[in-house]
């Protein structure tokens, strides 16, 4: 499902460039849950992004749903952003002039899909997280726990082949984060890639598999600490 | 891109939303007002006089210690003067003809009556139709280059003289084609009579120009400026006034040539640097308020046009600003540059077209307001309809940088702190 090998991304600047992923590798199967953990600055949102289609990498190669995403236009990474992947982000991001009703409908709109087949998924996905009342109402009359609910219906909404998770709970409380794990492990169980983002062990212990990054290089969780506890271990850097 | 999206999103920002669309009505109403006014000024400024205006220049002067223009004798004197004069600029090289004339079309200095079909006795304290009378002699349409389009011109056997205050009979008269529709509507006027000032003595119409002009450039006269009447007679007083025609390219040498000609003729004169002026110069400042206000109302236009874009601009600038993260979430869910283009641009349209709208009601209103209360005549709908467009395409041209920054909003942003 989400394949790459050697990828690398080197922010450059007139007198150094850094490495936020270096010699990367990473084979997420179709169905599996995947939890990505690694200390501050480690490159896991930069993976994430990169895997999401958000930001373009440096070198290597990357395969989503058996496509090579490398060469792809900008028009080409919006549509397979719109079509495969579903996008869960720590803040939320609903749009707060919209109605939850408006905010899951904009992806399917991009999508270019019939008024009817959009509202008919619409109340399938709210139904989904249990939000099918709140259709009509904005984002700030809801909950965080709730707006993150909003959110995965959104994501859920395409019916996309990949959820790209980035710490899906990190704005929530302890009661709603376990609500909205629950809900992704419920997803997750009738079918969905999950690649989750995490610094919470606890979170990252209910994935399938576990993938730690340090330094923007997979390592070993049998030879490394299975999680750092120190902060801003940082990208490698070299003067140019 | 639909509207229902984009609407819930402007129902949350009415503040901006509302005084960008009133400016852009206030635009509207005011620069098509200003426009078809313009439009008018243009219209009235470049209107013929029916002269030739080309190489025509105009003198006047006055006479120092000259006899009294209320004596016989007095009389005769002042026309010998003129005659001197008139002879040595036609005699002048590069002179193609001279007219002596009281005044010229657009000098605003002019003498006013009235004609009528009955006579003085007749008409009692009624008024005839109103006109302007040049006093000239046979030279005039050689010299003003007026078109006779029935009867003749004057001859030197039409051609009298007078004290300027003397009340004499004037037998033949040539009057303007629009003066000439107004006594005879049927037509024929020529050979037909007149009476001029509530005489009773007739004026017979010997022809008819095509068109002339009245010396008035203002609201004065307004409602008879084409009826002008010639008569054949030079006038007798402490100043004399000609008109001269120049062989083509010869103006500015002959203009040059006439002060020290008419000194050496009779130094008792006053001859200033405004006695002897082109006619474009008679022109443009016969039309200097009416070019500085088509100006003045450019630039207010220019300016409020300005003051809209810039308001557009920088709404959508700050719309830009305030939905970055928002712009990257879209983008993040699958919205392309276009569509983020698209959307701004969409946006924009409604606003503008809500404003457009309001706009058109303004603008007919405020032209109707002007009609009732000045000399304004109804505004075609062509001009609503063009500012409808232009309004409309400003807000385009006005959001398309903001809107395509907006496009270039990275989708990464969607993962970044707020």
């Amino acid at each position: 499902m989400l394949k790459m090998t050697h990828l690398s991304k080197v922010y450059r600047t007139e007198v150094v460039e850094t490495y936020a992923l270096r010699d990367f590798n990473i084979d997420v199967k179709e169905g599996e849950f995947v939890a990505v953990t690694g200390p501050s600055g480690s490159g896991k949102t930069t993976f994430l992004t990169i895997a999401g289609l958000l930001e373009t990498f440096s070198g290597g190669e990357y395969h989503l749903d058996g496509i090579e995403v490398s060469n792809l236009n900008d028009n080409a990474r919006s549509k397979i952003r719109n079509e495969k992947i579903g996008f869960i982000f720590q803040a939320f991001n609903l749009i707060p002039d919209l109605s939850v009703f408006d905010n899951i409908e904009v992806p399917l709109r991009y999508r270019g899909m019939k008024s009817a087949e959009r509202k008919q998924r619409i109340m399938d996905s709210l139904e989904r997280v249990g939000l099918a009342s709140r259709a009509k109402h904005y984002p700030a009359e809801l909950s965080g726990g709730q707006q993150q609910r909003v959110a995965i219906a959104r994501a859920l909404a395409g019916s996309p082949r990949l959820l790209l998770a980035d710490e899906p709970t990190g704005n929530l409380d302890t009661q709603m984060a376990r609500g909205v794990m629950e809900l992704l492990e419920e997803i997750h169980r009738d079918g969905a890639t999950i690649v989750m983002v995490t610094h919470d062990p606890e979170l990252a212990a209910r994935a399938q598999r576990n993938v730690h990054i340090i330094d923007g290089q997979v390592v070993d969780l049998a030879e490394e600490p299975r999680f750092h506890t120190h902060a801003g271990a940082g990208a490698s850097q070299g003067q140019l | 891109m639909k509207l229902h999206p984009i609407l819930a999103a402007l129902r949350k920002h009415k503040a901006g939303t509302v005084l960008i669309a009133l400016q852009i009505a206030l635009t509207l109403a005011i620069v098509c007002n200003a426009i078809f006014i313009i439009g008018q000024r243009i219209q009235r400024v470049n209107r013929a006089t029916g002269l030739d205006e080309s190489n025509l220049f105009f003198v006047s002067q006055q006479w120092v210690g000259a006899p009294s223009a209320d004596t016989p004798d007095g009389v005769e004197k002042l026309d010998a003067m003129q005659r001197e004069d008139l002879a040595a600029l036609r005699n002048l090289p590069g002179v193609a003809s001279v007219a002596p004339i009281n005044s010229l079309p657009l000098l605003n200095s002019s003498w006013t009556g009235s004609v009528s079909l009955k006579s003085g006795a007749e008409i009692g304290d009624k008024t005839g139709t109103r006109t302007a009378y040049y006093f000239t002699d046979e030279q005039v349409f050689p010299t003003l280059g007026l078109k006779l389009v029935a009867g003749r011109a004057f001859n030197a056997g039409d051609v009298q003289h007078q004290g300027f205050r003397e009340n004499r009979d004037r037998p033949v008269a040539i009057i303007t084609r629009a003066l000439a529709d107004k006594l005879y509507p049927k037509g024929g006027a020529v050979g037909k009579v007149m009476y001029s000032d509530g005489s009773s003595a007739p004026t017979t119409i010997v022809g008819v120009v095509t068109r002339m002009q009245i010396p008035s450039s203002g609201s004065f006269g307004s409602d008879f400026a084409w009826n002008s009447t010639l008569i054949p007679t030079r006038l007798d007083a402490n100043f004399a006034r000609y008109a001269v025609r120049t062989r083509p390219g010869q103006l500015d040498a002959v203009m040059h040539a006439v002060t020290p000609l008419l000194y050496k003729v009779n130094p008792l004169r006053v001859l200033d640097d405004d006695s002897v002026r082109p006619f474009s110069d008679i022109r443009a400042r016969a039309y200097r308020a009416d070019v500085g206000m088509a100006v003045l109302m450019g630039v207010i236009c220019l300016i409020l046009i300005a003051v809209t874009a810039a308001g557009i601009v920088g709404l959508t600038s700050f719309w830009v600003g305030q939905r970055h993260r928002q712009i990257g979430v879209r983008r993040a869910l699958g919205a392309r540059k276009i569509d983020i283009l698209h959307y701004f641009q969409i946006e924009n349209g409604l606003i503008a077209g809500v404003g457009a709208v309001i706009g058109v009601i303004l603008a007919l209103g405020l032209n109707a307001w002007l009609m009732t209360h000045y000399e304004m005549t109804r505004m075609p709908v062509l001009y609503v309809l063009v500012g409808v467009i232009a309004v409309l395409v400003l807000g385009q041209a006005a959001v398309f940088v903001p809107a395509r920054r907006a496009s270039n909003v990275s989708p990464v942003s969607a993962t970044r702190a707020a």
